[in-house]
């Protein structure tokens, strides 16, 4: 449908995970919905299985600086994470895993204590608020091992993963769960082990809203998708509302405004901080709903990393899906370990193009081409474990411009000792499991640029200690929304695009029950 | 090893503008103009990663991006010249590996070096023929994807359990916050 840019409307600014759910959480019940997206609509037919040429297709490549002391500033500065500008958002890349918040994970300050340097806080929502939701939100997505969905078969990269694992005595080892259908689900094939997870999914297999939300949300009629078209500021009234959005056609860069009773905002842990920054008035001096200086702060990435080993013989570990493989084992809070929280180890394989860009930046010489070129014996893992947030690991308005005179956000990031240690602690057991199955060669990842970003727009019950409340609105603003991961107060060990599915149809149902009893 | 941050921007901006290497806007090429460079670049291409299985074609045609990046503005020019200019008076090309590693390693810090290794790791790696040596097979949508019996064709250990552990769902649930907030963390940093 077509909706004037007079008209009041709800707009909802960003077409991945978060925004496009609720955009189709508002379209199903009725409401009109303006949805911005900064890129334009990629379809399936259209995504490239080569790594670069897809990078160079989808992903965000808007200019950024980096400060801080964690590795990944020096090894990639100017590109802090793997975003995509495109709709469907950064789930365009994902690879899928979809693992849940464990019930102290929403409470890691009253689970954890004071760690020094960490600004650890409890959610105001708890797991058992959140349980039918995650029903709501794996069915959403058409998460394996769940809801009576089969699991994906074992690919070569699982069976040294799982054998290894075993062998480690670890029992929590299975494919999945993963939003890649293993049989067909929700109009959407099963997947055709045709692998390039990262570069979009030709088949359709694997979940993102380019191919779930947006077609149906469209198929309501509620829908108006206009893409190439960035948000730059969100207006207030007199009152302190926001009541309308700024934002730039991407290919004339015309500037145009859209009046809004409503405005969600899921740009992701980057852009939506630098919105609400980019959107100071003089009423609100410190950045739009910012008066408890939060906006921004307490950025996080998950602590990552990859261990990669060379066998004997031949794993061929590219064939079949990106990631399916999943261990649960490490995730539970042990500090006996040395440091609080845990981690995921994950399957996951990379062409040759990408390995060599990410195995070990910077590195050159006889080790590195030898461990390239056992490149068909490899097999590989990803670490996802919680990171702490820290205050001020935070997004701010740098002094570079973006190509449109914008200033350009600036991503600052140290590592905490916590996820130091974790880091360390997972390598070892990621060794351990591909030495028990023989390997030859072990390889320890440092963090790339990823798709998990996390905070900088902290939920909380207090307004003088977060920006949003338990249903993602605003403390000072009362019809303004955040819709995506930035709201995550502490970010669990789990990958986050099942919370931030669960939380979009939350809010969304919130939103529309508000709407319908005019409270917004 | 250590490593300035100006070589570093240039290894992360390599890697940003590695797929816009074909729009670079046609500079006048004054510079890796003579014959034998691009053959001297290949051979640091090649002491830089080394693999016995390549063939020198692959190199040269490393060495030709490589260049082409040289070219791209004044700044690349001036000090690819002189880096090229080093390896020529010091015939790089005829040292043995061991030598030729000792000398990149003493220009590590330099423009030249980080512009030649940022665009040799992306690019050699990317590059066609590699991938075939490697066995590396790609894209198969257009062939319906990998099939029963090569995505998972490993032979040499055991086939493995893909469900979850039937105790999966009690050690997830097994999470109050209460209970966990019992433990005590041991400090170690």
């Amino acid at each position: 449908m077509k909706i004037d840019k007079k008209e009041k409307a709800v707009v909802v600014i960003g077409s991945g995970p978060g925004g496009a759910q609720v955009a189709y959480q508002l379209t199903k019940q009725g409401i009109p919905v303006v949805l911005l997206e900064a890129g334009r609509r990629i379809m399936k037919e259209e995504y490239v299985n080569e790594e670069w040429p897809a990078f160079s297709q989808m992903a965000w490549l808007d200019k950024r600086t980096m400060t801080g002391n964690s590795r990944i500033v020096k090894d990639f500065n100017g590109l802090p994470t793997w975003l995509v500008k495109a709709v469907g958002g950064t789930a365009t890349h994902w690879a899928g895993a979809t693992p849940r918040f464990l019930d102290y994970e929403w409470k890691t300050k009253s689970t954890y204590g004071s760690i020094d340097g960490a600004t650890l806080m409890d959610w105001p929502i708890d797991g058992k608020e959140m349980k039918p939701y995650y029903v709501k939100a794996e069915n959403a997505i058409g998460s394996t091992h769940r809801g009576g969905r089969p699991p994906l078969p074992a690919n070569n990269n699982y069976k040294v993963f799982a054998e290894g694992a075993k062998r480690n005595g670890y029992k929590f080892y299975a494919t999945g769960p993963y939003g890649t259908n293993a049989a067909p689900y929700d109009g959407r094939p099963a997947s055709i082990q045709d692998g390039f997870n990262f570069q979009g999914d030709k088949s359709g297999a694997k979940w993102n809203p380019n191919v779930s939300e947006i077609p149906k949300a469209l198929a309501t009629g509620k829908l108006e998708l206009r893409t190439n078209s960035q948000a730059v500021q969100i207006t207030t009234d007199s009152s302190g509302k926001a009541d309308g959005v700024l934002y730039m056609d991407t290919k004339t860069k015309a500037l145009h405004r859209q009046e809004a009773k409503v405005i969600c905002v899921a740009g992701n842990s980057i852009e939506t901080p630098r919105l609400f920054l980019m959107s100071a008035s003089s009423r609100f001096p410190n950045g739009l709903a910012n008066s408890s200086d939060q906006v921004g702060r307490n950025y996080m990435r998950h602590l990552t990393g990859s261990v990669y080993a060379t066998f004997d013989k031949p794993v061929n570990f590219f064939r079949g899906e990106t990631m399916a493989g999943f261990l649960a084992d490490e995730v539970k809070h042990n500090p006996k370990r040395g440091f609080a929280g845990g981690y995921y180890l994950e399957t996951l394989a990379l062409g040759p193009s990408f390995l060599g860009a990410f195995l070990d930046p910077g590195k050159w010489g006889k080790k590195f081409a030898d461990m390239m070129d056992g490149y068909q014996n490899m097999a590989g893992m990803w670490i996802v474990g919680e990171d702490m947030p820290q205050a001020n690991n935070r997004i701010t308005l740098g002094s570079a411009k973006d190509a449109f005179g914008l200033p350009a956000p600036n991503v600052h990031f140290d590592d905490h000792p916590n996820d130091t240690a974790m880091r360390n602690h997972a390598y070892e057991k990621g060794e351990a499991i591909y030495k028990a199955v023989g390997a030859k060669q072990t390889y320890r990842v440092t963090p790339y640029p990823h798709t998990h970003n996390l905070g900088s727009m902290r939920m909380s019950a207090k307004a003088k200690d977060g920006v949003v409340d338990k249903h993602g609105r605003c403390h000072d603003v009362k019809n303004l929304f955040v819709s995506d991961g930035s709201v995550m107060t502490t970010g669990a060990a789990c990958n986050p695009t099942l919370t931030i599915t669960a939380l979009a149809i939350r809010q969304g149902e919130y939103l529309a029950d508000q709407l319908k009893k005019g409270n917004v | 090893m250590k490593i300035t941050r100006r070589e570093l921007l240039i290894s992360a901006g390599s890697l940003l503008a590695y797929s816009q290497l074909g729009s670079l806007a046609n500079a006048e090429v004054n510079i890796a103009a003579q014959p034998g460079d691009q053959e001297m670049i290949a051979s640091m291409c090649k002491a830089l990663y080394p693999h016995d299985r390549f063939p020198m074609n692959i190199y040269m045609d490393i060495a030709a991006g490589a260049i082409k990046k040289g070219n791209a503005d004044t700044g690349a020019k001036i000090s690819f010249r002189a880096g090229l200019d080093g390896l020529k008076i010091n015939k790089f090309d005829k040292m043995n590996f061991k030598k030729q590693t000792k000398y990149l390693k003493s220009i590590e810090n330099t423009p030249f070096f980080g512009l030649v290794r940022g665009h040799t790791v992306v690019a050699l790696y990317d590059h066609k023929e590699v991938h075939k040596i490697f066995g590396y097979e790609g894209a198969s949508f257009d062939r319906g994807g990998y099939k029963d019996g090569e995505y998972n064709d490993l032979s040499w250990l055991p086939e493995p359990r893909i469900e979850e552990h039937p105790d999966l769902t009690a050690f997830l649930d097994d999470s109050s916050p209460k209970k966990y907030a019992s433990l005590k963390i041991k400090k170690t940093f």
